[in-house]
Formats: C-alpha cells, structure tokens, sequence
C-alpha cells in the first residue's frame, strides 16, 4: 500500500471533502430543527428565564461529570458520570490543547492560541481511551445500556475511538511507521467528521438547544435554585 | 574485478597502516555498526566468522582481503547537490575512499575527461565489471513521452539507466530526486519525473533519500557494500536502517522544549532566541526518517534545526507537495474555501429548512 | 390505529421537541432518577427508552437519515403491538416526575416529551382502563370521581355548619378564586373549612366557582388535548367572568400546573390573572403577618419531614417558602430535609395518574418502597405535603407496608390548626 499516497489522500481532498460534508450535514441538521416551528410561551414565568439558563449550563457544563448533584445516580452509574467526564474532558483538552491540532485549527481558522505541554496532553489522551474502553465495557453490560443501543451506537463509539487510538499510537510510534499510523488517524477522523451528522455524536450541537430549554423551563418555573 | 584488494591498492596510494586502520573505525562509525552484518552470502573468508572480534577488526581485515569494487555514477535531473555534499563529507579520508580509493570509474560531474571520450570510458567498464559495479544514481528520470527532456549523449535518460542498471550487481540512488522523483516530480511533474526504484525492479536498489543525501549515509552504504558486498538492512523505502531508523524529531537537540511545550511561535520571537522547539513554525522534524540531529553537516557543524529553521522533511517522499513549509505538519493540505463553505452550508441549511417546512407543513394540515 | 398515534407525535413534534429528541446521547443516566427503574430495576423503565416511540416517529417521518433508515429496514414502523407496550411502560410505570430531567446531562426535558407520547398512545386507544374511565366520567360529569354540581354545592355549603363561613360561590369582583379537587371532596372535606377559616382570617376576599370547581384535569394526565383544553377552558372562563386577580390551586399538583404553564399557550396569549399555588400563598401570608400562627405550636418532640412534590416543588418551584412556613410551625430544629431534595425530591410513586391505574399498583408500592427507604432513613415521624395526591399514595404506601408509627399531614391544616385568630 502506498501510504504516502493514503495520506496525501487523507489530509487533502478526503479529509476537505469531509469537512465540507461535515459542515453542509450540522446546518441541515439545525435547520431541519429550527425551521420546524417553536410554540410561543406565554405563560408568565415565576423566575428569571436568564438565571435558570446560566444555572443549567453551571451544572451541566461543568459540574455534572465530575460532582453529580444527584448523588444516588451517581453511585448507581459511576462509570458512566466518571468515565464520560473525564472522556469529554480529555478530548476537549486534546482537540483544542494539543499543539498538533492547534495547528491544525490555525490553518483552518486563521489564528493560533496557546497549548499544553505534552506530557500533559499526552496523559490526558491516555485517560480519554481508557475512559471510552470503560464505557464501551458499562455499554455491553449495564442493563439500561443494552436496551438504548443500537448498532449506531457501537459505531459511533468506534469511530470516536479509532482517531483517538491511532493518534496516540502516532505520537508513540508504536508498531506501526508514523506515516501510516498518521494515515489511519486521518482517515479515521475523515470518516467521524462525515458520520457526525448523521449520527447522535451530533450532541454537541444539540446540547446547547437541550441545556437552554432545560434551563428555561426550569428558570421560569423558579425551580432552578 | 581488480585483483588488488582495498588495502593493497591504498598502501599503493602511500596510506600508512595506522592511517588505514583509523580510516577503518571511520567506516564502522559512520556505518553504525555494532554487530556485524551476516558474512555467509558476503563471499568473504570463513575465517572473519568469529564472534570475539569488533567490528573493528572484521572491516579492518575485510579490507585487507577483499577486492576493490568499481563504480559507476550517473546523474540526470538533478543539481550536482548530492556530490557537492560528499566531497564536502564530514571526513576527507571518507570520501577519498570512496571517490578515489574505491574506483569511481565514471562520474560525469567529476570526470576530467569530456564528450565521447567519457562516454567510452563508461562502455568499456561497464564491459569491464559487468554483474560486479555498483551503480550510483544522482537525479530523476523523465518517463513517457517527456523521456528526452534529460538525454545524454543522445539518448535518454531511462535509456542509459536502464543499460547501465543491466549489469550492476547494486543500485544506490542518491538524494530525494533518485530516490522519490525528488524536486523534478513535484506538481505538475512536467517530465513525468520518477525515482530509480520505480523503474528498476529487478536489481537491489538502495534509497538515501535527502536533499542532499546526507555524505556520510551515501559513504557508509557505498563502502559497506565495497566491503561485505551485501547491501545494509533497509526498510520497506529502500533505506538503510542505520540512517533511516529514527525520526529527525527522536534525537533533536530541541526535543526537550517540544515536551516541555515551549514553541517559537515566529522566527523573531523570544522562543526562537531561545531556541525553543520550531514544531509550531511548521517543522516536519517528527515524520522525517534522517540522520540529520546526530550526524549533522559540515563536519557535524549543524543541521537546520539547530540553525533555527524548522525541518522541511527532505528526505521523505511528496515532501515537495506535502503542504506549506511553514505550516505544521498536522494541518491539511487542502482545505473548503468561503466559497465552497458558504455554497455547502447553504445547501445544507436550505435541505433542512426545506424538509422542515414540509414537516411543518404536514402537522398543520 | 397506528396512523392516530403518528398523527399526533407528527402534530406535536415540534423544534422544541425534536431538538431535545436530536440531543440525547443514549446514556441511560435518566434510569438512574427514575424510581420505576430504580424500584424494579427493568430497563424499560429507562425514562428516554418511554419516548422511543416518539423518537422513532421523529425519524420517520422528519429527517433524511431517518428516512434512509427507513427504507432500508432499520427504522421499522410503528405496530399495534408496540404502543400496547409502550402504553403499560408510559402510562403504569411513570408519573411524569420529572427527575430524570434533573439528572440527565443534556437537560432534556423527558417528563413532556413523555406526555406526547401518551397522547399518542391514547389516541390510539391503548390508554389504561382505569385512566380512560375517570376521563369518560369528568368530561361528563366534570370529576373524574362523578362528582357533581351539587355535590360541590353541598360541600361548600356545609362550611356553615362545620366552621362557621358562608362560603362564597362565584361572587364577582373578588381577589382569589378557590379552585379545588375531586381528590379533596372525596376524602378530605376538611381542607375548604382550613382554607376558609385561614382566607377569612387574612381578610381576602375570595370565592369559589361552581364551574370552576375542579382543577383535577384528566386530559392532561391521559394525553387528551381536547378534554384538557375544555376542562382548562372552564376555570379560565370562570376565572375571567368573575374578573379575578388571583387563581388558587389549592393541593391538585398537575392541575396547577396546567393552568400556569398550559392555559397560556391553549388561549395563545397571556394569562389577565395570576396563577397560585396554596404552597406559596400560605407561606406568604404568614410572612407578610397577614395571618398570624403560633410559631412551634408543633414542636412537640416529634421529627418533621417535608415532602418535595413534584409538580408543586419540581415543576412549580415551591421549594422553600413550605418550608419556611414548617421551620415556624414545628421549630426549626425538627425539620430534616430526606435525602433527596428539592428539585432532586424522590417521587411518591403515585403521581402522572398511577392511582387510578389497578394494574400499577405493584409498580406504585415498588417506587414507594424508596420513598419510605428515605423517611426512614430521617426518622420521620410526620410528613407534610402540599399535595393531596402524595398525602394519599403516601398513606396508601404506609398502610401497605405495614408502617404504623409514620403520620401524614398536609400544610392547610397545620396552617389552620396553628391559626390565631
């Protein structure tokens, strides 16, 4: 196999084609929900609106992973607040931390920011697929887990996890030589940035439709204390 | 094949033994040799198959008794780069060796003679040594129907490779051009330019990928094959291992600030006073397989990196077109424009809105 | 009859409904606040595994992929057999509590989009026995118990006999219109003579409506858009004839609900009078000093816990103002909050029209089981709710297990019990 090829493939058309696919997908994805009509409230809220918005994404943001309000949920399902909390975390810290992909925001972007050291992202990438081994293990036994997945979400755990295996395996150069390893991350992250919008990974987008009505709903009825 | 062997034929040239035996460990330094390589298809004598001895030793009397091998250096699309940079190699007494010592029977660039009068020469050694040369190739070479553009002599490139390769016992190619098609082949390649190993499949063919090659690696391979009359160990590119194995980024002296997250971010910066890691001012150094950060040039003076520029990754294929020099190495090579963007997204927002008012549409009725 | 229950997921799948639809990630955290799960540990009580029909809908008929799906037999349509199903997991092993929306990462707001899904199931017809009776008998007789007009008539004019008040029925112009339950005329009366005396001892002026005299709304319970729409309709209608400033629930916790947050989009504009629920007037009148209480007229060594209801707590938001009002009646020091609290309050078991449904009991004592875990665990002696369907379930509960030493008490009567007149 000519894997210098595979990566010119994957770096360039493969990769423009599937941001292109990826970007047209999310606004078809919002659209198709925005345009679809919103009921006009006009029940008087009891609270502020605003401050139940800012409470939701408070608790939900940043508190929820990590420090469950609801405790017994949380003893229930460690696994799941723990390993998809650290999880999300790692991957925010290696997507927009990292130097490599920095740099690959900057060419995108057109301006760069500051990154972590290595070590660091290097660690938190280590806990980012330990995390997703954990949850694909809760997955295949934790009863609530089995009866709300379907094949998408096995795939969609595997195509996560596959960029986020190959660029590990990348910056360690094991097993494999660094260009083929680049390719298969490339083409790994290829093939996610056309999944997203078919899929539920798309939450990230949805998250913040989610958390606004939550909060909303939950501000005007004064129960978001 | 000479009858002399290389010791007899320097001691012809007045090298002293104790200049003979230095210029020994110069070759197992620069080879990298720690063990010894397999001696059973090397035709050398049984006798050098003992463990106890250091390599020192093992080249010293393969020296001793084996025959010189004749060479043949051929250029085509190239810039005399690579042979401007072994005759400046690290050690004199190396590339004496091998431009001198080892019987460089035809090289173009450093040939006195001029004209037939050369082109001669190169027929009657190749008659001379035919199935025992080695076969140096400096440049790329035209194909198809944009085979004439590099002729010598009337004839095309591919043309004299081809008859020239015929009877080599090896083919090294020097240099990015010859190992990958190199500068000329960059987009949109007008020659249809490609490397030795596309065209030459049935010889050994070793790369030294590096614009230039650098003169040590050249040297090392050239003389291992003179000595053992085996090629080194490669890898799946043709490389020798030995200069090939780790990662310009692996042994930079950099490396350090690369872990500790300390970047120059431009080349007038604070971190570039300081020298910290030029990875964010585009440096190839982590994909680039070279020798460059140990070996260096200019009598290990320096590489790029240690200059302050950031490693444009010559040595590795396509690294013409692999995207701006400047850029990381992790950014991609072609990116949506505003327009495609714009058009896209359109696109994909009228879908959505468009299904959207059809559903809309549907509840009301 | 599958084509009905389309029909209504398409009508009332909206951007509100699908982006949250869009938003879960199926974590199956939601199960983990779901007392139904939580009690009998079967995945089908998964709060987002109730809305998979819905969710399925919303594919089908509303987004390519989905379409694609579709067509090539990933996304079958929906069957007969499947909202049979559906109906015994939405409507006998949920009470619309609302705590998986508390939990669940991405906010999503399940209990609603749960409500669309027994509308679904209703319209198909596949609705409980028990639910579709008591909605057959308040469309016609205005309870879902059967009581009548007179029935009503009697009760409030028994006030006279039982405390002393002329209860005053639709008189224009007053401050507050009562609106009562069915739940409170057929098994406690008392709370309108608590209410009177408490309303008469603050000089409020108030009145009651014979056509607005139940706030108990089975369509909203079943998911029938058109009786919740007729029975909402009637106490607006009262409400705006006698040009009331003031709507009071006085214990019904769906019921208030769907008059503060459900009456202003069914007339499409906003509400001429406010919406009020007893668990914040009572507090309120106390801290004012319009009424005045013997503060720790309960302290009587006894520990005191309060119940979070929730569509009073939950959803109305009255977390704090009961419990003000406790900390003065029983002493600060003899209320403990249960373990789970506030907006995260553990459900009775008994709401979202459970009571009604025979073949959930099971499911509703199984739930309840936690809930009494909980008031052990404070050591409850008294538990005081604002809302007459916990008080119930709660007492059903008790009786049920067996536990004898645990008292139920609902705050109108304490108000009144400590009331100085």
């Amino acid at each position: 196999m000519d894997w210098n090829a595979t990566l010119e493939f994957a770096r360039g058309p493969f990769f423009n084609f599937a941001l292109i696919f990826f970007i047209a997908g999310m606004l078809y994805r919002i659209a198709n929900v925005v345009f679809l009509g919103w009921n006009k409230d006009f029940a008087k809220p009891r609270a502020s609106k605003g401050n139940g918005v800012v409470k939701s994404y408070l608790r939900g943001g940043l508190i929820l992973p990590f420090f469950p309000r609801e405790k017994k949920a949380f003893v229930n399902n460690p696994i799941t607040f723990l390993a998809g909390g650290l999880f999300h975390l790692s991957l925010f810290v290696i997507i927009f931390l990292g130097a490599a992909h920095m740099l690959a925001w900057k060419s995108l972007l057109g301006f760069g920011w500051w990154t972590l050291p290595l070590p660091i992202v290097d660690f938190m990438a280590a806990v980012g697929i330990i995390s997703m081994v954990a949850l694909i293990i809760n997955r295949f036994n934790h009863p609530v887990l089995k009866r709300l997945s379907g094949p998408a979400e096995f795939v969609n755990w595997l195509l996560v996890f596959l960029p986020m295996l190959t660029g590990y395996m990348m910056t360690h150069h094991m097993f494999f030589e660094y260009k083929v390893l680049f390719s298969l991350h490339m083409l790994s992250i290829d093939v996610l940035l056309i999944w997203l919008p078919l899929s539920r990974i798309s939450h990230f987008v949805f998250y913040f439709f989610s958390r606004t009505i939550h909060g909303v709903e939950w501000g005007k009825r004064g129960a978001m204390p | 094949m000479t009858d002399e062997t290389i010791y007899r034929h320097m001691q012809d040239e007045g090298v002293s033994r104790r200049d003979f035996l230095k210029m020994c460990g110069l070759v197992v330094g620069a080879m990298g040799m720690t063990k010894m390589p397999p001696l059973d298809a090397s035709g050398l004598p049984a006798s050098l198959n003992k463990v106890d001895k250091s390599t020192l030793n093992h080249v010293a009397e393969a020296m001793e008794t084996k025959p010189r091998i004749p060479v043949i250096w051929l250029e085509f699309q190239d810039c005399t780069g690579c042979s401007e940079a072994l005759t400046r190699a690290n050690a004199p007494t190396l590339s004496n060796l091998v431009l001198n010592t080892l019987t460089i029977e035809h090289h173009e660039a450093l040939s006195a003679a001029a004209g037939f009068q050369v082109e001669e020469a190169k027929q009657q050694a190749m008659k001379k040594y035919a199935g025992q040369y080695v076969l140096v190739v400096e440049g790329s070479i035209p194909t198809g129907e944009f085979a004439a553009y590099c002729s010598v002599g009337g004839r095309s490139a591919e043309e004299i490779l081809k008859e020239a390769a015929a009877g080599a016992a090896a083919v090294i190619a020097v240099g990015s051009c010859a190992s990958y098609g190199g500068l000329p082949a960059a987009d949109p390649n007008p020659t249809q330019a490609v490397g030795v190993m596309d065209l030459i499949k049935d010889k050994p063919v070793v790369n030294i990928p590096g614009c230039p090659a650098i003169p040590e690696a050249t040297v090392g391979v050239i003389t291992h094959f003179a000595i053992f009359g085996t090629l080194p160990e490669l890898d799946e590119l043709h490389r020798p291992k030995t200069f090939y194995g780790t990662t310009v980024h692996d042994r930079c002296l950099r490396r350090p600030f690369y872990e500790a997250g300390k970047f120059a971010l431009s080349f007038d910066d604070e971190g570039a006073k300081q020298g910290w890691c030029l990875y964010k001012l585009g440096c190839k150094g982590p994909t680039t397989h070279n020798s460059c950060a140990t070996i260096r040039w200019d009598s290990g003076l320096s590489f790029p990196i240690q200059s302050n520029h950031p490693c444009l990754g010559c040595s590795e294929p396509n690294f013409w077109d692999g995207g701006g020099f400047y850029q990381g190495q992790s950014t991609p090579l072609e990116k949506p424009t505003l327009g495609t963007v714009g058009a896209a997204g359109a696109a994909g927002l009228a879908i959505g809105a468009g299904m959207a008012a059809a559903a809309k549409a549907k509840k009301e009725k | 009859m599958t084509d009905k229950t389309m029909d209504v997921f398409v009508k009332k799948t909206g951007g509100w409904a699908a982006s949250q639809l869009e938003a879960c990630t199926r974590c199956g955290l939601c199960a983990e606040a779901c007392p139904y799960y939580l009690a009998t540990g079967n995945p089908d009580y998964t709060p987002i595994w109730k809305v998979e029909l819905l969710s399925r809908a919303y594919q089908q008929r509303f987004t390519l992929v989905g379409k694609v799906k579709t067509a090539l037999g990933f996304n079958k349509p929906i069957t007969d057999e499947e909202i049979k199903d559906w109906s015994m997991i939405d409507f006998n092993a949920c009470s619309m509590c609302g705590k998986c929306a508390a939990v669940c990462p991405m906010g999503i707001e399940i209990p609603k989009l749960i409500g669309t899904v027994r509308a679904g199931v209703n319209a198909a017809g596949y609705a409980p026995e028990g639910l579709k009776s008591k909605a057959k008998a308040q469309d016609e007789f205005g309870s879902p118990n059967g009581d009548t007009v007179d029935a009503y008539k009697e009760w409030f004019a028994s006030a006279k006999e039982k405390v002393g008040i002329d209860v005053p029925v639709d008189v224009k112009g007053a401050e507050i219109l009562v609106v009562f339950t069915n739940l409170e005329i057929s098994t406690k009366k008392s709370n309108l003579y608590d209410l009177a005396k408490i309303l008469e001892a603050a000089g409020i002026s108030w009145t009651t409506s014979l056509e607005a005299r139940d706030a108990f709304n089975m369509g909203k319970i079943i998911g029938d858009g058109k009786l919740k729409k007729k029975l909402l309709m009637r106490i607006y209608n009262a409400a705006v004839e006698l040009g009331v400033k003031k709507v009071l629930v006085t214990e019904c916790g769906h019921g208030f609900v769907a008059l503060r947050d459900d009456l202003p989009e069914v007339v499409g504009k906003a509400l001429p009078f406010e919406v009020i629920h007893i668990a914040g007037l009572l507090p309120d009148l106390i801290a004012e000093g319009k009424i005045k209480v013997q503060a720790g007229k309960f302290a009587n060594g006894k520990t005191y816990t309060f119940h979070d209801s929730c569509k009073i707590q939950r959803t109305g938001g009255y977390f704090e103002e009961p419990r003000d009002a406790l900390k003065i009646l029983v002493g600060e020091s003899n209320l403990k909050d249960m373990a789970s609290n506030r907006e995260e309050g553990l459900c009775c078991g008994g709401g979202g029209g459970l009571r009604a449904i025979p073949e959930a009991k099971d499911n509703r004592m199984a739930a309840f089981k936690l809930k009494l875990h909980e008031l052990e665990e404070v050591k409850a002696d008294v538990v005081v709710s604002t809302c007459d369907n916990c008080q119930l379930q709660i007492k059903d509960g008790l009786n049920f297990y067996e536990v004898e030493d645990v008292e139920v008490k609902g705050l109108i009567e304490m108000v009144a019990d400590a009331l100085i007149v």
